[in-house]
């Protein structure tokens, strides 16, 4: 299975668990990634999505050094890769935990308690919205609806969803986490 | 303009029928009907995202309220800004701006020119409803001389759209989104860019604002004048904001083929804080001659008496440097005096610097020659000189200076002349070694012309009282011309020019009416062009 | 085999797979029928039939908007020399809806069918998949159904052997809802910030990098190949003369089954609610239903015995929009409700528009002020005066939808809000 047909160069799952802030962006098997995205578009600029997933991927976080290296690379000004960054709710402005805890509020979930879902993997982590737990580990965030409602409460972790999760089994779906 | 001729289509707006082309957008249709419809993102030099929602209009036949400023005219349409639908639209956009903005008007450098303010006066929603606490959002620098007060931002994006569309330097963009978004730069850096300043004018409300006028003066405080730049050889159409004799800042006035809506930082920097004495006791402010090492004030025919006599006796023609920043009608006038005495020359140097272009409309440009006035002083007979102090060396005879302050002529400048006479602004070392110092304005104590880079010949008016007993260079020379012989005395700057205009070919016909302020070509003006940029 | 449960009541044509692993990679599709309609289609029909045959199925948007399909398919000019996109929109996040993300997971290809077929009608060369970011689990599966694609020559240089060239590309998301919205999907795939534009110029005349484009929804695309092979008469069997076929509903809230059901447009909303979702939960009584996602009205209990079609829906006070339906029974504060969805269309709102930007802030601000006990009298006027200044006025209908549920909340729920403002409670039963 030739799995990194151009095609899906940029639908590979970012947030990985095991980033490196000061990685270079982009060598080895990124370079080729990041050409293999830039292939398919007509304009440089519209790569700048996929660009950032996988700087993210890399690096963890868009540190304002890893936007202006993005603007580089597609020719736009740092202040267009911000503006663009700062829309969008998946790329994370400041550093996050190695674990991104992302737990659906929405209507559906909210509904069906998610609420309680949120707490739960707040008082599990010891964590307040948005920060990075004691031990580098987690971060806990709100997120908008995951698109999961009929499988309330929807969470996302990293790259991993979990359907139809209630306060009492987050303390061993953390325990998986490797 | 120079379009062919548009199909033309008949609107109604507020039952007011015009013609206007196929192209326009109603918004621009409105207009010519006499009407003014409230806007914030709309700018007729930039792209229209119809975002601001202020400019919503009821045309018949249509669902729902079309923005004005996208909406293309169409032959028999009828258009409503005045309907209870469109008025409420309106409310509700000045009361949803207002959910959020500080209110802080007493201090806001905005407060009477501000677009919030007018339409909130305008559509009567002086107030929102909200009882909610407000979302503050702070202020930073986005410029070494630009603030941006979030709060009062009302997100219309012309400062973006102006560095994207105009500058073509996106180095302002919208971060975040909904009611979290901001204008601003990338994080943690200022922007510079020799036009970044137009951000400021183009800002509706006091969003963005220049540090330098920051709580100096209030907008209804100040007194306006029509003026050009003299900065550079561009000629940007301003306008001098003053108080209490002073130039508080230039603004651009629109000019389609000169400077559209902008100008550059480095003019609005020479400009700003513009005061008659320079610094203080460096003006000449009243005239002087020489009496042996001393020189003694005197009243102004004293003064003329003095200088045609000295002028008499020195004999010979005359040589002169002038200053390219001088007025077509003070260098005219000097030409009249030199006539007196047999004409022999005059020379006039040109300052440069580095040049900048604004991208979105290249003809403006910070041109490299900081002098406004070059191509008049050429089209009236005087040389470019790279040197002017190696051409008079050993000359003798009389000498006239006019407006170069001459800040780095060696210390016995003028020394061998028969008879010096300097007419200037400043009290410089070399001006202080002439027979006699006439004081004169500066262009912005005066009415004149300039004529810049293109030949165009462009009009500015006094903005300031001159100081002391300061005359603008055409009154004082045509005095002592007339004194001498050679030309009338001429009244006024209007008459100045109008000799002028007898005189020099390449202004024929030209009158201070038909310049109007937009200014005429002079049809010589190409060549002068060419030879006054050959230094470059 | 059904996911997560079926009713005997559905008419699964989407569906169908839905749970059924083996129906995932490329073998198993083409063994349960797939590509018979790519196959058909591509060397057999000319785009012209293509296009007449989705037109009169009637088949309409699905995403939320309910354009007929075929109708904007013609909208593309022919012969025009220039590129045309294909944009698929798999940017589900309509709160209430989940039902492009089980087609994506299940049946990969049957998107991809629909996607190669309308690539073909509308002479499109390439097709941008706009994936949300957040489907991580979905992507990879996605992923590898269009490399397999391509391996079968479904897609690349000689689409089934007719010396057409279709690429396809996976964009992904980052988190954004207004991305879903078509233009602003357009903004968005051209690495700009989501944000929506006016219309026109429409997408069919300029849309993803000034082309011409057509922006499709997953389910729209995927009911393409089942009408391509059965006809158009076969599709209009279901539904009514206005809303032809079937339609997913992911039915979620206080459900005893909560789920993606497909049903036949004229099928009665209280049957689907009670019937095939099971009603409310063991000693809980319905209360209100949100028939179309979030920014559709909400509509009581007693209003639901209607047909799910789109007239019929109209004609209840509500619309079909994703067919995300949410129920709530009485433990679920209408009040809370409200001010979710209002905060998360302020929290989505893109910025753009004075209205919106403002409005949706504001509008959750008040609502979480009543929430709280601190409601005023004036609140009510109020909200319905915000809702009709913000509905209607801007460049998408983000705004609408958010005027929508606080405008109908208020007609239907009053009680709940006087409750709140006058005696600091709550009509909901705990």
């Amino acid at each position: 299975m030739r799995d990194w047909h151009p095609a899906v160069a940029a639908a590979e799952p970012s947030q990985k668990a095991e980033r490196d802030p000061a990685a270079p962006l982009f060598g080895g098997v990124y370079r080729e990634r990041f050409e293999r995205i830039l292939g398919r578009y007509p304009t440089k600029r519209a790569a700048l999505l996929p660009v950032l997933h996988l700087a993210q991927e890399v690096r963890g976080w868009l540190a304002p050094e890893t936007m202006t290296r993005v603007a580089e690379l597609l020719d736009l000004t740092p202040a267009q890769v911000r503006a663009v960054a700062s829309f969008y709710t998946m790329f994370n402005l400041k550093p996050v935990g190695s674990y991104l805890v992302q737990v659906c509020t929405n209507i559906a979930c909210d509904l069906c308690g998610a609420g309680k879902v949120l707490e739960r993997f707040l008082s599990e982590t010891g964590t307040e919205p948005g920060a990075i737990s004691a031990d580098g580990r987690y971060t806990v965030v709100e997120t908008e609806c995951l698109g999961a409602c009929g499988f309330a409460t929807a969470v996302l972790i990293n790259d991993r969803f979990y359907e139809s999760v209630t306060p009492e089994n987050v303390p061993a779906l953390l325990a998986e986490l490797p | 303009m120079t379009q062919p001729a548009a199909e033309l289509v008949t609107v109604t707006i507020d039952g007011i029928a015009v013609q206007v082309p196929k192209a326009m957008t109603v918004i621009q249709a409105a207009e010519e009907a006499g009407i003014v419809i409230p806007r914030y993102c709309y700018h007729p030099a930039m792209s229209s995202p119809a975002q601001c929602r202020m400019c919503l209009v009821e045309v018949k036949g249509a669902p729902k309220l079309v923005p004005s400023c996208v909406q293309r005219v169409q032959d028999g349409m009828e258009v409503r800004t005045d309907s209870p639908a469109a008025r409420k639209a309106r409310r509700a956009v000045i009361e949803f701006l207002l959910v959020n903005h500080p209110l802080d008007c007493p201090i806001c450098d905005a407060a009477g020119q501000c677009e919030l303010q007018d339409y909130a006066f305008e559509t009567g929603q002086l107030r929102t409803r909200s009882v909610d606490p407000k979302r503050v959002l702070g202020r930073d620098h986005v410029t070494p001389d630009v603030l941006y007060f979030a709060d009062r931002c009302v997100l219309c994006t012309r400062c973006v759209r102006f560095m994207e569309e105009i500058a073509r330097e996106p180095t302002l963009v919208v971060v975040q989104r909904g009611d979290r978004a901001t204008i601003d730069t990338m994080a943690g850096e200022l922007f510079e860019h020799p036009f970044s300043m137009n951000i400021v004018d183009v800002c509706p409300v006091g969003a963005l604002v220049n540090e330098d006028f920051l709580f100096k003066p209030r907008a209804w405080d100040l007194d306006r004048f029509p003026s050009v730049c003299p900065g550079c050889a561009q000629g940007c159409n301003i306008t001098l904001d003053t108080k209490e004799n002073r130039v508080v800042r230039a603004k651009p006035r629109p000019h389609p083929e000169v400077n559209a809506f902008w100008m550059c930082d480095h003019g609005r920097k020479l400009l700003a804080g513009w005061v008659p004495g320079g610094e203080r006791g460096e003006r000449l402010e009243a005239p002087q001659i020489r009496d042996g090492d001393r020189l003694v004030a005197v009243s102004w025919p004293q003064a003329l008496e003095r200088a045609a006599e000295g002028l008499r006796q020195a004999g010979g023609p005359g040589r002169a440097i002038v200053s390219a920043a001088a007025a077509n009608e003070s260098l005219y006038a000097l030409r009249k005096v030199m006539q007196a005495l047999g004409f022999a020359g005059g020379a006039f140097r040109v300052p440069t610097g580095p040049t900048a272009v604004l991208e979105g409309f290249p003809k403006l440009q910070l041109r490299a020659e900081r002098v406004p006035n070059a191509v008049g002083a050429a089209l009236l007979g005087f040389r470019r000189s790279a040197d002017l102090f190696a051409d008079l060396r050993g000359r003798r005879g009389a000498l006239l200076v006019l407006g170069d302050p001459l800040h780095d002529a060696p210390a016995d400048f003028g020394r061998d002349a028969a008879f010096y006479l300097y007419a200037g602004s400043v009290a410089s070392p070399a001006a202080r070694n002439a027979h006699v110092l006439l004081p004169v304005t500066t262009f912005a104590e005066m009415d004149g012309t300039f004529t810049n880079f293109e030949g165009r010949v462009q009009r500015f008016t006094q903005a300031l009282t001159p100081p002391g007993m300061a005359r603008p260079a055409w009154v004082a020379l045509s005095a002592l011309s007339s004194r001498m012989g050679s030309g009338a005395m001429l009244d006024s700057a209007a008459e100045a020019f109008a000799a002028l205009a007898a005189e020099f070919e390449p202004f024929r016909g030209m009158t201070y009416e038909t310049l109007g302020f937009g200014g005429r070509i002079t049809e010589a003006a190409e060549g002068a062009a060419a030879v006054t940029s050959g230094g470059k | 085999m059904a996911y997560p449960f079926a009713h005997p009541r559905e008419v699964r044509i989407v569906s169908k797979h839905f749970g059924d692993a083996g129906a995932r990679p490329v073998d198993g599709w083409v063994e349960r029928g797939g590509y018979r309609a790519a196959r058909k289609a591509l060397p057999e029909m000319t785009r012209d039939q293509v296009i007449a045959t989705v037109e009169a199925s009637g088949l309409r948007g699905r995403g939320g908007a309910g354009f007929p399909t075929g109708l904007k398919w013609k909208f593309m000019p022919k012969d025009d020399g220039k590129p045309h996109y294909l944009v698929v929109n798999a940017d589900e996040s309509e709160p209430g809806t989940f039902k492009d993300r089980e087609i994506l997971r299940w049946t990969p290809h049957q998107l991809l069918e629909g996607a190669i077929i309308g690539a073909y009608a509308i002479r499109a060369e390439h097709i941008y998949i706009y994936i949300r970011g957040e489907f991580v689990d979905v992507i990879p599966v996605l992923r590898r159904a269009v490399v397999e694609a391509y391996e079968r020559g479904f897609l690349g240089e000689d689409v089934l052997g007719t010396g057409l060239r279709i690429e396809c590309t996976i964009h992904v998301g980052a988190g954004a809802y207004i991305a879903g919205e078509e233009t602003g999907m357009l903004s968005s795939l051209e690495g700009r910030r989501a944000e929506p534009r006016m219309k026109p110029p429409f997408p069919a005349q300029a849309g993803l990098f000034g082309m011409p484009t057509t922006v499709n929804n997953v389910e729209s695309l995927a009911a393409v190949p089942h009408i391509l092979v059965n006809g158009a008469d076969w599709y209009r069997q279901w539904g009514t003369e206005q809303s032809p076929g079937t339609k997913l509903f992911s039915c979620c809230g206080h459900l005893r089954r909560p789920g993606n059901y497909e049903v036949a447009m004229d099928f009665n909303l209280k049957d689907l609610v009670f019937d095939l979702c099971g009603g409310p939960r063991p000693g809980r009584r319905l209360r209100a239903v949100i028939p179309g996602g979030s920014s559709v009205p909400v509509l009581t209990a007693d209003e639901i015995d209607c047909p799910v079609s789109y007239e019929g829906l109209v004609q209840a006070g509500s619309m079909v929009g994703s067919g995300g339906l949410i129920a709530m029974d009485d433990s679920a504060c209408l009040v809370r409700a409200v001010r979710r969805m209002v905060e998360f269309y302020a929290h989505e709102s893109c910025g753009q528009c004075t209205q919106c930007r403002e409005g949706t802030a504001w509008a959750a601000r008040i609502l979480r002020r009543i929430e709280e006990g601190e409601g005023r009298d004036s609140d009510i006027p109020l909200l319905l005066d915000i809702s009709e200044n913000m509905a209607g006025k801007t460049i998408c209908v983000l705004s609408d939808s958010a005027a929508a549920p606080i405008v109908s909340s208020i007609q239907k729920f009053e009680d709940e809000y006087w409750a709140h403002i006058r005696r600091r409670s709550c009509t909901a039963v705990s």
